[in-house]
């Protein structure tokens, strides 16, 4: 009703207030100078080697951690949707968990299991073979997927159940091979939410430090790792903080827009 | 092929579960040096809650938790209901914007702004427990809102409405007595979804509180380093916390 729409001025107060000005005043922090405005701070962010070396692993981190969801949480979800309804609402509920667990769960738990003295790594030694390091990048690779496969699995979950395995069964009734029914039938039709969940990994990897420092510390150089740095470390400097958390939400932003192009081809 | 398939899918089913077992496991064992912990002991909880440090910190994220979800059901409600019945082209933005705005201010560009915005007059909040509770807020609006938005799907809520001012029923009334109980189980929904994140949330915490507001997930950070056997117990503690929230969830989805 016409009448009601001012009930939406809470949320839009809420939006300007908790969003949208300190987004304004993560930019305005980005390009204030003593001189005015300007963009020597970028520049200069630029052109440091140990800056844009951060902003490269992150784009490589999460592209990678993405093709990684992609393929996990597609093999998932299929999978879960050829269950019955009660063990599949189950592994749905499973799935959610990671999401709203907080990162140093995780993390506690990968110690454990793949730390310098963890289960797997008595086992190895016992055996004599090499330990695994799950402070390194490789282990980082290893950790993440666990937010990541069932977040994607989710986001794939609604396409999968109502065309999946019809499709499925009607590409395998007229003689295509398994190959040429998941790449010609199944893949194109899943297209819309496979790109939704690359979204949602994508950005969530950009933005990504909470379990890494618990981890790794500052040792790995990732863009995030760098701004939080620069935010709660001895090194503190805000205005450059605020120039890289500028680059990165671009960096972001551009990513979703073209996985957004991508996704209007498969529109009607 | 097929046997291939579902052992593949149980080992993909054990990654995603070991790690999260793990803190468990530790925090009952009185010991575990080999590869099989030893020994059944609830010591570290004991020492956990014996420790004033972690009780107050506990209760520091139960209060910014529930006050978080308070400000969620108080702005997040009409904006879902004025979203739905707001026909066309707006409503559509409107909801687009708030599906975008997690994925394009991560945690860490939320923190760093509210570390900005907030820090001079008139706003000058931080270190407070205002600026946790408003950040917790503010990372959980995206998805109180979505849950919201899709309880409203299955309604009639705008014929609802309507008949009810028709009868002679005021703004308010209509709200708390037609709005609010159908929706019930959707705003139940979503308050446990705030609820779990913010229980747990480290991030933007980590980044906009002062010496004076230790919540239960920064207490853990700290106690990774010092203390892995309090650690286990209270990393275990924040995954009941998430289940006990995700089984109310299913039970509020079923209702």
């Amino acid at each position: 009703m016409r009448g009601e729409r001012f009930l939406l001025v809470p949320g839009l107060l809420f939006m300007a207030l908790f969003f949208a000005y300190p987004l304004a005043s993560i930019l305005e922090r980005s390009l204030a100078t003593p001189g005015g405005l300007s963009l020597e701070r970028y520049l200069r962010a630029l052109a440091a080697p140990s800056y844009l070396e951060a902003w490269r692993n992150s784009l490589v981190f999460a592209g990678l951690s993405t093709l990684a969801a992609a393929a996990g949480g597609l093999f998932l979800a299929y999978w879960t949707a050829m269950l019955p309804l009660r063990p599949k609402r189950f592994l749905l509920s499973l799935y959610a968990i990671p999401a709203s667990l907080s990162g140093l769960v995780v993390a506690f738990g990968f110690i454990v299991l793949l730390g310098r003295n963890g289960v797997v790594n008595q086992l190895l030694g016992a055996w004599g073979l090499p330990r695994f390091d799950l402070y390194s990048w490789v282990g980082l690779f290893v950790v993440f997927p666990l937010y990541n496969i069932p977040l994607f699995a989710l986001a794939l979950m609604p396409l999968m159940e109502s065309v999946g395995r019809s499709l499925m069964e009607a590409a395998r009734a007229s003689g295509a091979t398994p190959l040429r029914a998941w790449t010609g039938v199944l893949l194109p039709a899943l297209m819309p939410g496979i790109l939704a969940g690359s979204s949602i990994v994508f950005a969530g990897m950009m933005g990504a430090f909470g379990t890494a420092l618990a981890l790794t510390g500052f040792a790995k150089n990732l863009l995030s790792l760098q701004i939080y740095s620069l935010v709660a470390e001895s090194t503190f400097d805000l205005p450059l903080a605020s120039t890289l958390a500028v680059l990165l939400m671009a960096s972001t932003g551009v990513g979703l827009y073209l996985l957004a192009l991508w996704e209007r081809r498969f529109r009607h | 092929m097929k046997a291939l398939g579902w052992t593949a899918f149980a080992l993909l089913l054990l990654y995603l579960v070991l790690p999260l077992l793990a803190p468990v496991v530790y925090s009952f064992s009185r010991m575990w040096l080999d590869v099989l912990p030893e020994g059944f002991t609830l010591e570290w909880y004991a020492r956990v809650a014996q420790d004033p440090r972690y009780l107050e910190a506990a209760l520091l994220s139960l209060r910014v938790a529930l006050l978080a979800v308070a400000i969620n059901i108080l702005v997040g409600v009409p904006t879902a209901y004025v979203a739905h019945t707001w026909a066309g082209r707006t409503g559509q933005s409107l909801r687009r914007l708030v599906q975008v705005l997690p994925l394009l201010v991560p945690p860490l560009v939320l923190g760093l702004g509210f570390l900005l915005a907030f820090n001079r007059p008139p706003l000058a909040l931080s270190g407070t427990l205002g600026i946790v509770v408003l950040g917790h807020a503010a990372l959980g609006f995206p998805f109180f809102f979505r849950t919201v938005y899709a309880g409203l799907a299955g309604l009639e809520v705008g014929l609802l409405m309507e008949a009810a001012r028709a009868s002679g029923a005021g703004l308010w009334a209509r709200l708390r007595h037609v709005l609010l109980p159908n929706l019930l189980p959707a705003v139940l929904s979503g308050s446990l979804v705030v609820f779990a994140i913010s229980m747990g949330e480290f991030e933007v915490t980590s980044m906009v509180a002062g010496f004076g507001t230790i919540t239960l997930p920064l207490l853990l950070f700290q106690s990774l380093r010092e203390d892995f056997r309090a650690a286990s117990a209270v990393a275990s503690v924040l995954l009941y916390v998430t289940l006990l929230a995700l089984l109310g969830l299913t039970w509020a989805r079923r209702r």
